[in-house]
């Protein structure tokens, strides 16, 4: 599984792509998705929610745990991908891709100086 | 990993088979190996394979070994046939519960009463302490040898396993019964085969020598392999307990809960004549209703109901709940928890799980919440 071109992640494990027209593309990482094993419910916040950086916009939940989910960049939530409330097993299966939790307009593209190239990200984690 | 962990004898066998290790009671143990949920389906569909060498196996014999244990369970073990086993708790004075446990009959050694206990990994040296103060005290003519560091214990369990254990040579009407064990020779291993099991499918728990157990583990993993085996690590004898609602010491019941608050009411003969740590109490309470009880619950609204989640009822704090999760087979979330007795404890009841913040509906349930299928191990 190989993140697109472009991908940038948070510390928290959070990826964030580019579609253009300011919209992004918001999932969390492989790594993430390994740490967590079966992924079987995802919550997500209602359509048009905005939130700021940092905020805790949704919850995933593996067999053993339930995480946080978290603003890589302050936005309004602009699309959501309901298919994952049925089929939680897509970000296990295609964690970039049919994998993705929810579309965001962000207000500031600044936010994201902090985010890391998905090849910084990884080799971030090994350490 | 802390260097203090244990290893069981079978720690390269799931290192070889790509198994993602966790320490739990001091031991490094696979947590899957495939995966939870697949794992899980496994053993319902077809067989699974354990390690539960973790386990503590004490052998308690000699000629007052009836009487001793008659004095530290509430189940009446003079009832205990040869090759019989039951389910136990030991006790406390105030009926608090020390660990819960199977105790098996064996053959009697020296033509004196012999039993096996097997008892939770995170309890061993609590129930040791417990035996031996209780010998102490009772001074009686018997013999507590807890072998735990010698032996391992592998779980075979699911629809298939009477079929894996006749391919190796022990034909079905040569197999232990539902809750029996026997002595015997697994091509040319000896073991302790019990028809017990922590799934709800029917299945075998198989004591072995510490240096057999490798070769036990491997004979079965290749022969079962024409009936889709699979090793199963502790991520899925959790969600399978759990589906057939059978307890784990430390969430579901403690030191502070008594057999009857926990549920367990059914397995306290109420005719027992000799004494026992906490019978006073313990049988106080089939009169006098407890102040809270164990009860299992099925999540309504969409939320997972997790150990410690606080439970409400009419906008009160109720309870808390002790284990819960995904129960992968019906499709649902599910749940043990204690609730005030005040409430009703009857299978509709409503209650509700605060989970971050906000409260979701959950009704109280029927027990097991996966109907056990190890009734077809009972003969007619």
């Amino acid at each position: 599984m190989s993140a697109p071109d472009g991908t940038l992640c948070t510390k928290t494990h959070e990826y964030v792509i580019p579609e253009g027209n300011n919209v992004y593309r918001i999932g969390i990482t492989d790594h993430a998705v390994h740490q967590l094993g079966d992924i079987v419910f995802v919550e997500l916040p209602d359509l048009d929610s905005t939130f700021e950086k940092g905020e805790v916009f949704g919850t995933v939940e593996s067999v053993k745990a339930a995480s946080e989910l978290y603003m890589p960049a302050g936005g309004k939530v602009i699309e959501l991908n309901e298919t994952l409330l049925k089929e939680p097993e897509l970000i296990n299966n295609d964690t970039f891709g049919a994998g993705w939790f929810i579309k965001v307009a962000l207000n500031d593209v600044a936010d994201l100086a902090e985010a890391l190239e998905y090849d910084e990200y990884i080799e971030d984690i090994e350490e | 990993m802390d260097t203090n962990t244990n290893r069981t004898p079978l720690y390269n066998e799931h290192i070889n088979l790509g198994a993602r290790m966790v320490a739990f009671a001091g031991w490094e143990m696979p947590i899957q190996y495939t995966g939870i949920l697949d794992e899980h389906k496994c053993v319902r569909e077809n067989i699974g394979l354990f390690d539960v060498s973790h386990m503590g196996e004490v052998f308690v014999y000699g000629k007052d070994s009836v009487n001793f244990l008659q004095h530290v369970v509430p189940q009446n073990i003079a009832k205990l046939t040869t090759g019989k086993a039951v389910y136990c708790q030991l006790t406390k004075e105030d009926g608090g519960i020390i660990d819960d446990l199977i105790i098996y009959r064996l053959e009697d050694k020296s033509d004196l009463p012999s039993f096996l206990l097997i008892i939770n990994a995170s309890r061993v040296k609590e129930d040791m302490e417990w035996l031996e103060q209780n010998n102490a005290a009772l001074a009686l003519d018997v013999v507590i040898d807890n072998q735990s560091a010698n032996l391992s214990l592998i779980a075979l369990q699911g629809p298939k396993s009477s079929e894996l254990i006749e391919l190796i040579g022990i034909k079905s009407d040569e197999q232990p019964e539902y809750f029996s064990i026997k002595q015997t020779i697994l091509e040319s291993t000896d073991v302790l085969l019990s028809r017990t099991g922590y799934t709800g499918e029917d299945g075998f728990e198989i004591l072995v020598k510490n240096e057999e157990a490798a070769t036990l583990w491997n004979l079965l993993m290749e022969k079962g392999k024409e009936l889709g085996i699979k090793p199963i690590g502790l991520g899925a004898r959790d969600t399978l307990r759990l589906e057939a609602a059978l307890h784990l010491y430390g969430q579901d019941m403690d030191e502070t809960t008594t057999p009857v608050e926990a549920s367990l009411g059914w397995s306290i003969p109420k005719d027992k004549k000799e004494d026992y740590n906490g019978k006073a109490k313990i049988l106080s309470q089939f009169d006098n209703k407890p102040s809270k009880m164990l009860v299992g619950f099925k999540m309504i609204d969409r939320a997972i109901p997790r150990h410690n989640y606080e439970i409400y009822i009419n906008g009160e704090n109720a309870g808390t709940v002790t284990s819960g999760g995904v129960s992968p087979t019906l499709e649902a979330n599910i749940g043990l928890g204690y609730i005030d007795t005040k409430y009703p404890t009857k299978s509709g009841a409503i209650i509700e799980i605060m989970i971050r913040n906000k409260l979701y509906k959950a009704e109280i349930s029927k027990r097991p919440f996966v109907p056990k299928s190890h009734q077809k191990a009972i003969k007619k």
